[in-house]
């Protein structure tokens, strides 16, 4: 049997995810048997040729030419798959999406008008269709395992969608909001990262992005009970998932 | 006659980079572009809280996310005066050197080892594969010290400013010691098979510069100091580097301004070789001697050996630091925010990483400037690869080309750090208080 191809892309992002593919380790040698690296300029010096079976795309959209490279992607590819937080839900970078991107550029920049982007960063989703999307700022690397293989397998990949809070209490982990009073996102984040930050005694921050049908504005009001002004409450939400939490939220509000 | 060649989108490198060449007359233009797209990080710390900081700058790169939290959290901590308890002090120490393994072990032997035996990649030839094995199996121990420590190994969670959320157990820690103990024993013999590698011979003139404290090989702490007399506290190293901006790069290119002039340097391993050699431990100077790496190293080629006497410096140190580690009264100490401005700067894997930060009373941060290792390199390794290609004018495009890529690479670039300012083209020169950017290079 031919092995299928696989692509690995990147666009606007920190590298972190592509990494998380090399920290596979031992398996990414057994994965390499399996497939065949059509493209991955991270790891090595082969040139995007013809068509692939599976493309893992990570980074966000953020200027024009990645635009078009993304649609050209995708019509090489017939499984896309987005891998983190910059690919799933426009990344950290999004945080420009609700300032003035002139303002931005001002800030830093001597020439403004010379720099060359889009106002908004904005997940891959936005711009071609996704066959299916990693979350988590890294990634997890067992999530990543499990999604190749059932593509292999052509079975759906066994990723749960619950809160973080179901996870966190199999793990027997101490509830930080509710002993604590600690502003944590779990009861709206989606599980994945392995109860990382409560179980080492900080709330949760929301690498992971918002879980489906995730009661926001219902959380925020328990912050605020406990002392958050509003300003803050925003500012928990503002951070690698920023623009699918406040996606999350604006939907909630339509509902 | 006018020759030209263009990489576009260099392999094997962290993020998105390229060179362009332009041979005219027998004169040689290089240029390494920076294409990477501007993530304006320094624009939205802007009013952010002191503690959303670390987790931020992190994001600015997957390999290298400890520096980023390190430079951050110990400016920060400046700005408050909080001392932190010394065991505290040495985890820290520890997360880095997880980092210094891991980004190593990367670059020796994912990214830049496939070039000394002319395969594309790690995994592309079969005679390969046994090193690209040996690489990933230290690459894994270094990620697990951070994971360890910070929970994953890629944006790990539990530093905080004033201590840590959590503190390891010394069970647990000593758990992974064996495993270090082997892969050092093991690192020793790399440093020889790095000797023995075939280099260029490229020695150059250039100022090296790297942080210097005479208690340790340096990482978190220490002074400015460079091979041509630079002897500065970190805020003095700032004032004296000026970045310009280049017509063809998304990044600045830093050079440092003395005595009216501006001058490329270099930072990273090869630096922090040579300005601090005598701190390294016996059995690793032993090994040097053996295998005959004369000090200081001048070929900037020779990087895979600066890098891995470093791998095997941080497999000792961890070993060091988990054995005499006692734990600290608290994971945290406690403290109130308070107005002020401060600059910090750490060793990370590729060199210095300047963080500069201003903050409000309430903590929040009014403005900061982060100068990563990448760019204060740009502009040394156009010279070099200038010189390179003026050296073999005679040569073909494919061979310049080929060699080119080997030179940016031995580099170890990392692209996505340098990129989060923004260069553009334009001509004017901008005063900030830091010293001048902008103006065409």
């Amino acid at each position: 049997m031919k092995r299928p191809r696989i692509g690995i892309f990147k666009f606007t992002s920190c590298d972190g995810c592509q990494v998380s593919v090399l920290n596979l380790e031992e398996e990414l040698l057994e994965l390499l048997g399996l497939f065949q690296v059509a493209y991955f300029r991270e790891a090595t010096d082969r040139p995007l040729r013809g068509h692939l079976d599976i493309a893992l795309v990570e980074g966000s959209i953020s200027t024009e030419r990645q635009r078009s490279h993304v649609i050209e992607v995708r019509e090489r590819t017939r499984h896309l798959i987005t891998i983190g937080a910059c690919a799933t839900s426009g990344g950290l970078q999004a945080l420009r999406n609700w300032a003035s991107i002139e303002d931005y550029k001002k800030a830093v920049y001597p020439s403004p008008e010379m720099i060359e982007t889009l106002p908004c960063s904005t997940p891959i989703s936005d711009h071609v269709y996704v066959d299916y999307e990693l979350w988590g700022c890294p990634i997890n690397s067992d999530e990543l395992s499990e999604t190749i293989a059932s593509f292999l397998l052509d079975k759906r990949p066994g990723i749960p969608g619950y809160s973080l809070c179901m996870e966190c209490k199999r793990k027997g982990v101490p509830c930080l909001l509710v002993v604590k009073s600690e502003p944590c996102l779990g009861p709206v984040t989606r599980a994945g990262c392995g109860v990382l930050c409560p179980a080492l005694e900080r709330p949760c921050y929301g690498c992971f992005g918002p879980k489906e049908g995730a009661n926001i504005d219902s959380l925020l009001n328990v912050f605020r009970k406990a002392g958050l002004s509003d300003h803050d409450c925003a500012l928990l939400l503002d951070k690698m998932n920023t623009y699918s939490y406040r996606k999350a939220r604006s939907r909630e509000g339509l509902q | 006659m006018k020759r030209l060649f263009k990489v576009d989108y260099l392999s094997r490198v962290e993020g998105e980079t390229g060179i362009t060449a332009e041979i005219q007359d027998g004169e040689v233009t290089v240029r390494a572009g920076v294409f990477e797209a501007p993530r304006f990080f320094e624009s939205f710390l802007r009013g952010r809280h002191y503690s959303d900081i670390a987790d931020f700058t992190a994001r600015i790169c997957g390999i290298c996310p400890v520096a980023y939290q390190m430079s951050a959290i110990h400016a920060i901590e400046r700005i408050f005066g909080i001392e932190v308890e010394e065991p505290i002090r040495e985890l820290r120490r520890l997360l880095y050197c997880g980092e210094w393994i891991e980004s190593h072990a990367l670059h020796i032997y994912l990214l830049q080892g496939p070039d000394f035996y002319g395969a594309e990649s790690a995994w592309s030839k079969k005679d390969y594969l046994p090193i690209a094995k040996r690489g990933l199996s230290l690459k894994k121990l270094g990620n697990r010290i951070l994971a360890l420590l910070g929970g994953r190994p890629i944006h790990p969670v539990s530093v905080k400013v004033g201590g840590f959320s959590k503190l390891p157990q010394k069970k647990s820690l000593l758990s992974i010691v064996p495993d270090i103990e082997d892969a050092f024993v093991e690192s020793l013999r790399e440093v020889e098979r790095a000797a023995r590698l075939q280099f260029q011979d490229h020695a150059m003139d250039m100022e090296c510069v790297s942080l210097c404290t005479p208690r340790e090989y340096p990482m978190n702490h220490g002074n400015v100091i460079s091979n041509r007399g630079i002897n500065t506290p970190m805020a003095g190293f700032l004032s004296m580097v000026r970045e310009s901006q280049v017509r063809h790069s998304t990044a600045l290119h830093s050079k440092i301004w003395k005595d009216g002039r501006e001058s490329p340097y270099l930072v990273g391993p090869i630096s922090r070789v040579n300005l601090n050699a005598e701190k390294l431990p016996e059995e690793i100077t032993t090994t040097i001697k053996k295998c005959g790496i004369s000090l200081p190293i001048m070929n900037t080629r020779m990087g895979i050996i600066a890098r891995s006497i470093e791998l095997s410096y941080a497999l000792h140190e961890a070993m060091r630091i988990i054995r005499a580690y006692e734990a600290p009264s608290g994971p945290s100490v406690r403290f109130e925010p308070r107005e002020g401005e401060a600059t910090w700067i750490t060793e990370a894997p590729r060199g210095i990483l300047i963080h500069r930060y201003g903050l409000d009373h309430e903590g929040y941060v009014k403005d900061c400037t982060l100068i990563p290792p990448t760019s204060q390199n740009l502009a040394q390794m156009e010279i070099d690869l200038h010189d390179f290609i003026q050296i073999h004018i005679d040569k073909s495009v494919d061979f310049l080309k080929k060699e080119s890529e080997k030179i940016v690479r031995s580099y170890d670039p990392c692209i996505s750090c340098s990129v989060h300012l923004v260069v553009l083209e334009g001509n004017k020169h901008v005063k900030t208080p830091y010293g001048v950017r902008g103006g065409i290079a």
